[in-house]
């Protein structure tokens, strides 16, 4: 995806926040969606099953208006978590320029949390990504949890975060770490402005 | 490198404005440094370049006379 037009003069985004079933991924852009200030709230898209689990992807613009001439625009995807889903996360892949990897810090999801992100990591790959090197940011929620049920950060992103990316402890549920990690994601997508071919040939 | 967990419903809205400051001059910095970076190659003028000794032929009627006595 084209970050930078200089034709159009717009800036554009595309973050896909990616992670196992219920680790939180839709409740991060629930949050963002709730702190915007009316004047700038398009429309959050969630296609929700009737137990409310993400059954396509939710899709959030953030217009973020004129910033030093350029239209700036940024799009926040999620995947359905569910192992069933493969070929909707792969779709929603394409053109990504940024991910965030949420993760369930409970200690029972550990293994749902590494399958996920080999997942992530085949589906880059298979859309001509390298994930070695793509904009990556951890996210470890549910940090409100008793400390019986959920496992140590340290733990977590020793066996999760082996690129050394920055990592966030979060409860999106409560909005803590949920900016922040946004926030990070976004500065690593815009330090690649001046190179935006990410994509392996 | 884990970020300090600040809860969100007690700065109301004001997360946005925080972070819109931020993005906002990290684009300026990059739309200004991307601005100012030399151009490539491929956007570099490709006229035809012009000797600046003159070399423009003035004589055109002795040019092939030379270059047919060169050829000799």
């Amino acid at each position: 995806m084209s970050v930078v037009n200089y034709g159009t003069r717009e800036i554009t985004c595309k973050i896909v926040y990616y992670g196992p079933g219920r680790s939180g991924k839709t409740t991060n852009l629930q949050h963002v969606y709730s702190q915007l200030p009316e004047d700038r709230k398009g429309k959050m898209v969630s296609l929700a099953t009737e137990t409310d689990r993400t059954l396509f992807f939710d899709f959030l613009p953030l217009d973020l208006g004129t910033i030093s001439g350029f239209a700036t625009r940024f799009q926040l995807y999620t995947v359905p978590g569910q192992v069933y889903y493969a070929a909707t996360r792969k779709l929603v892949l394409q053109g990504v320029d940024g991910v965030v990897f949420v993760a369930d810090s409970q200690s029972r999801q550990l293994a749902e949390n590494i399958e996920s992100l080999q997942d992530l990591h085949a589906n880059l790959a298979d859309e001509g990504f390298d994930p070695r090197t793509i904009p990556l940011v951890m996210q470890y929620n549910k940090r409100d949890l008793p400390a019986g049920e959920i496992s140590p950060i340290e733990e977590l992103d020793e066996t999760l975060n082996f690129r050394g990316v920055p990592y966030f402890a979060a409860s999106a549920i409560n909005g803590a770490g949920v900016f922040e990690t946004l926030r990070s994601i976004a500065s690593m997508v815009l330090s690649r402005l001046s190179a935006p071919a990410v994509k392996e040939s | 490198m884990a970020a300090d967990s600040r809860k969100g419903e007690e700065d109301d809205g004001g997360e946005f404005a925080d972070f819109m400051a931020d993005i906002s001059q990290e684009i300026a910095q990059r739309v200004e440094s991307l601005a100012t970076a030399p151009k490539a190659p491929s956007e570099v003028s490709k006229g035809t370049p012009v000797p600046a000794d003159g070399g423009l032929i003035l004589e055109w009627e002795n040019v092939a006379d030379r270059m047919i006595e060169d050829m000799r």
